[in-house]
């Protein structure tokens, strides 16, 4: 299948499949904000209808769908018209769809999102619905972080789209003074100079900052989620819950430092030359932030 | 010539040439690929043996290449960010060979893997607790009361904050790509340098704290992501132009494994440490304006009184030039020396133009003030 077919298709998919899960999903909340409100007793009524914005990640999504065909186009009509006045040879085809894919801008430049994800979805616990309040936030938190991954990638998209810009610019500017690129190594050179400037500007922007650190606090929002799911339930089998070895290892660190300020003090008086040097401080507070 | 409309002229000949040129390439790369062995892309070879053990961290002293012509001892004290195997990377390309082999009598430290049971430990802990244990243990086996310290980075911070508080202790000060002014980087604001100030400076600082609390420590890929947004387009190309480029070259085939080993070994920052680190130094700029603060007592660069070498990359896009020059005008010595070298934050030390200059020109300074 030539690569530009492969990845219309697949972005096709792409959109029905999150069309369709969200669809899914809010179905599946609505249901559940139901049940809540029945439910009552020890749960926060207000909970479960505020903490999910679907209108947001569709949007979210829209935007990243309409951005994502314009740069497959553009994608597909450098293949095209790099072979000028040529019976388009497949293989130059594939290697030109190859080198101007834009999803290889996520693939490559999207090593934060991808750590985030992992950082963040630690253990599965879908399984466990008998925790549904904790569960519901740990779903909130997935489905923000991935509305901020959206967010996110359309910054790059549109950063992709304008390095294809420039890059077709300067092509033409070269074919009017008549010097073309004789070597896909030069064509290849000139891609990735050309994009490497576009990145960098891109990552100086107020919005690529912003979407980054969106995603940050979002990934960062679930793995709390997650955590909290983790200490329920290590608190009902009695195992020990991440805060209380937090505790432990608190205590160890500030032992240690006693240890060592009171070394320290033997010293001085065996040698009776005190060395500037303050007291040794507690650990920091455990509180988070609110 | 062309004609317009043909940006691309790729003749067939010229075309055949390349393919057959990048077939060669990978028939001559998959042969060398299978006959390597994981030994031969070992780093941090350089013979040495554990003196001092704390925790995790552990003090190292370097087996002698040469006899020693330079007192007293030096102590390299990298960062928490990445490891010290950077100065050791291999035979040919080795900070710590070169001083060696010029005489430089050499110890490191290690301060190990830590993990979130280390998230407590604070900078406080490393340069009053564990850098003073180490400098305390060098002093004591060579029987003399100061040594020399050469800090790489974040290390170079530490060695900073240790020789303003201890300065009975320290002879001789070396600093490599350390960051001194972290809002430097807005003196050249040149395109693609200083962005992990840009974006450090661009969170909140409840940001860091939930992401502290979420994972216990600064996570090593978390940062391992972050220099890979500095080079974008290199990141891109890493794996398929970059290593086409070298794979049937062992020799380089080889340096490119390595760097690759170094840089996948990014142990985890302990969390509280982290956030003074970005958020007292990266965000509030403390050190450079005498407000740090490490167990109650002030950094007061004045209060560095011992000679200065202050080594910098001058296309170091990481730590740019200007946030490492900073310390200049602040030191409470006379004796203070900029050694400019070409390359960037890790080619100073693994590059080959900086290979002759880096090592020769710490081992000169050092031995003109023995």
């Amino acid at each position: 299948m030539d690569p530009a077919e492969y990845m219309k298709a697949l972005a096709e998919l792409w959109g029905q499949g999150s069309r369709s899960f969200m669809a899914a999903q809010q179905t599946m909340l609505h249901d559940m904000a139901a049940r809540f409100g029945k439910a009552g007793a020890g749960v926060p009524a207000a909970a479960p209808t505020n903490f999910f914005d679907p209108q947001a990640v569709t949007q979210a999504n829209e935007t990243f769908s309409r951005l994502w065909s314009s740069a497959l186009e553009l994608s597909q009509t450098f293949a095209r018209n790099l072979q000028h006045g040529k019976e388009p040879d497949p293989l130059v085809s594939g290697l030109l769809g190859r080198i101007f894919d834009p999803s290889a801008w996520f693939a490559g430049t999207d090593g934060m999102d991808a750590a985030l994800n992992r950082l963040a979805q630690g253990p599965r616990l879908a399984d466990l619905w008998n925790t549904e309040r904790q569960m519901l936030n740990v779903f909130n938190a997935w489905t923000a972080l991935r509305r901020r991954s959206l967010e996110h990638n359309t910054v790059m998209l549109e950063a992709w789209l304008k390095a294809a810009g420039s890059f077709a610019k300067m092509l033409n500017e070269r074919a009017d003074r008549s010097e073309a690129l004789g070597s896909w190594r030069e064509l290849l050179a000139l891609w990735v100079e050309t994009a490497n400037h576009v990145l960098l500007e891109t990552q100086r922007s107020e919005a690529y900052l912003k979407s980054q650190r969106e995603l940050l606090k979002a990934s960062t929002d679930l793995r709390l989620a997650q955590q909290e799911v983790g200490e329920f339930y290590s608190q009902m089998f009695g195992y020990p819950t991440r805060a209380e070895l937090d505790d432990v290892h608190k205590a160890l660190t500030e032992l240690r430092r006693e240890v060592r300020a009171l070394e320290r003090a033997g010293r001085e008086r065996a040698t009776g030359k005190p060395r500037r040097s303050g007291v040794a401080k507690p650990a920091p507070s455990e509180e988070g932030p609110s | 010539m062309s004609e317009r409309g043909a940006p691309v002229e790729i003749k067939p000949e010229q075309a055949v040439a390349e393919a057959a040129a990048l077939g060669e390439k990978l028939a001559r790369g998959a042969e060398l690929f299978a006959k390597l062995r994981d030994d031969e892309v070992a780093i941090a070879t350089t013979p040495k043996d554990e003196v001092w053990r704390q925790d995790k961290v552990t003090l190292h002293h370097y087996r002698p290449l040469a006899p020693v012509a330079v007192s007293p001892p030096v102590l390299i004290v990298y960062g928490l960010i990445g490891r010290y195997t950077m100065a050791d990377l291999q035979e040919d390309r080795s900070l710590v060979r070169n001083l060696l082999k010029l005489g430089i009598d050499l110890y490191v430290v290690d301060w190990g893997n830590p993990t979130r049971a280390d998230r407590w430990l604070t900078l406080d802990d490393y340069i009053d607790g564990y850098l003073d244990g180490c400098v305390r243990e060098v002093a004591r086996r060579h029987k003399v009361a100061k040594i020399s310290l050469l800090g790489i980075c974040e290390g170079g911070v530490f060695t900073t904050c240790y020789a303003a508080l201890h300065p009975d202790a320290v002879k001789n000060m070396v600093l490599t790509i350390t960051p001194i002014d972290f809002h430097g980087d807005t003196t050249e604001n040149r395109l693609g340098h200083g962005f992990i100030n840009l974006w450090t400076r661009s969170l909140a600082p409840e940001d860091i704290d939930r992401l502290i609390e979420a994972h216990g420590a600064l996570p090593g890929e978390f940062m391992g992501s972050v220099f890979s947004m500095m080079t974008p387009m290199r990141t891109l190309m890493k794996y398929n132009l970059d290593m086409l480029e070298v794979m049937d070259d062992e020799k380089k085939f080889l340096n490119f494994l390595r760097m690759e080993k170094w840089i996948a070994d990014r142990p985890h920052h302990p969390g509280e440490a982290a956030k003074q680190w970005l958020k007292d130094l990266y965000q509030d700029n403390k050190l450079v304006n005498n407000k740090f603060a490490i167990n109650g007592r002030t950094v007061k660069l004045s209060d560095i009184t011992m000679p200065v070498l202050n080594v910098f990359a001058k296309d170091d896009h990481i730590i740019p030039p200007a946030t490492s020059q900073a310390l200049g005008a602040k030191v409470g010595t006379k004796d203070y020396t900029e050694l400019p070298l070409p390359g960037g934050h890790v080619g100073v030390f693994v590059g080959g133009k900086s290979q002759a200059l880096l090592g020769s020109g710490i081992a000169k300074w050092l031995g003109e003030r023995q």
